[in-house]
């Protein structure tokens, strides 16, 4: 049996490599891409400490969390599908209208 | 031993998958590592004996969400677009934050995270799963429906373009 603490590093991993891709991306589609990276990395640390505990409940909250990625993944692609008519981009830097 | 080496292969795949991803300049290219990370993650579920959710990782992400993230990359012809660099004091400040961040994560899970495993076989199969699912957790199950009711009323306004209401 593969150790709990080397699925939750992977998941340290996978996480922080997402961070970057959104702190340092302007692409709308990629920084979405690397949220979903993170989504996947929380997913894996949910199912690490379900199987360490025995317990179900972090199996049912990856269920849950996969439908509320699709949700997301929906209504932002939409978002992005409008942005890319109004501006002909969707670099995120021109969507500054509720800037500060 | 065996299940140590594909331990291995597959988080170097995700790894190394995930780094083409936030690296790559070409978002078809980004969007098909993505692909393949999430098959190496569903490797990993089954690994974790959740072989159920691993199913529908693959179903659902590698299948569903990254066809509609492909679909809309085609649909707006992204891959001929040119995407400017960002300020390199972001882009020094978002690689040293991301890597001073995950450097503090793996050291403090490998050095706080141990823990006592409860004796016991785990089942985590599709019955267990629909039983819990359909008795504790019938509400959220319920309440998750409705979100994406919402999220399908909600994509299609968004992406809308001139239809004015009557």
């Amino acid at each position: 049996m593969i150790p709990t603490q080397w699925f939750l590093i992977l998941s340290a991993i996978l996480f922080a490599i997402g961070v970057c891709g959104v702190l340092t991306r302007k692409n709308g589609i990629t920084i979405f891409m690397s949220i979903e990276l993170m989504v996947n990395a929380v997913n894996l640390t949910f199912l690490a400490y379900a199987r360490q505990f025995h317990q179900l409940h972090g199996l049912i909250f990856v269920f849950f969390v996969m439908a509320i990625a699709a949700a997301e993944a929906a209504v932002g692609l939409a978002i992005f599908i409008s942005l890319f008519h109004h501006r002909e981009t969707i670099d995120v830097d021109e969507a500054n209208l509720m800037r500060w | 031993m065996i299940e140590y080496a594909v331990f291995f292969f597959f988080a170097a795949v995700a790894v190394i998958f995930a780094f083409v991803v936030i690296l790559h300049r070409n978002t078809v290219v980004s969007a098909l590592s993505l692909v393949a990370s999430l098959f190496a993650l569903a490797v990993m579920y089954v690994l974790l004996e959740a072989p159920f959710l691993a199913a529908l990782q693959v179903i659902i992400y590698a299948g569903a969400i990254m066809v509609l993230f492909l679909f809309v990359i085609m649909l707006l012809n992204l891959q001929k677009m040119r995407e400017e660099p960002t300020r390199p004091i972001q882009q020094f400040l978002g690689y040293a934050g991301s890597a001073a961040f995950g450097i503090a994560l793996v050291y403090y899970i490998s050095k706080y995270a141990v823990m006592q495993s409860p004796v016991g076989p785990f089942i985590a199969d599709a019955r267990t799963i629909g039983i819990t699912l359909f008795e504790a957790y019938i509400f959220p199950f319920e309440m998750v429906s409705i979100l994406l009711l919402a999220a399908i009323v909600g994509a299609l306004v968004l992406s809308a373009r001139g239809v004015q209401s009557s």
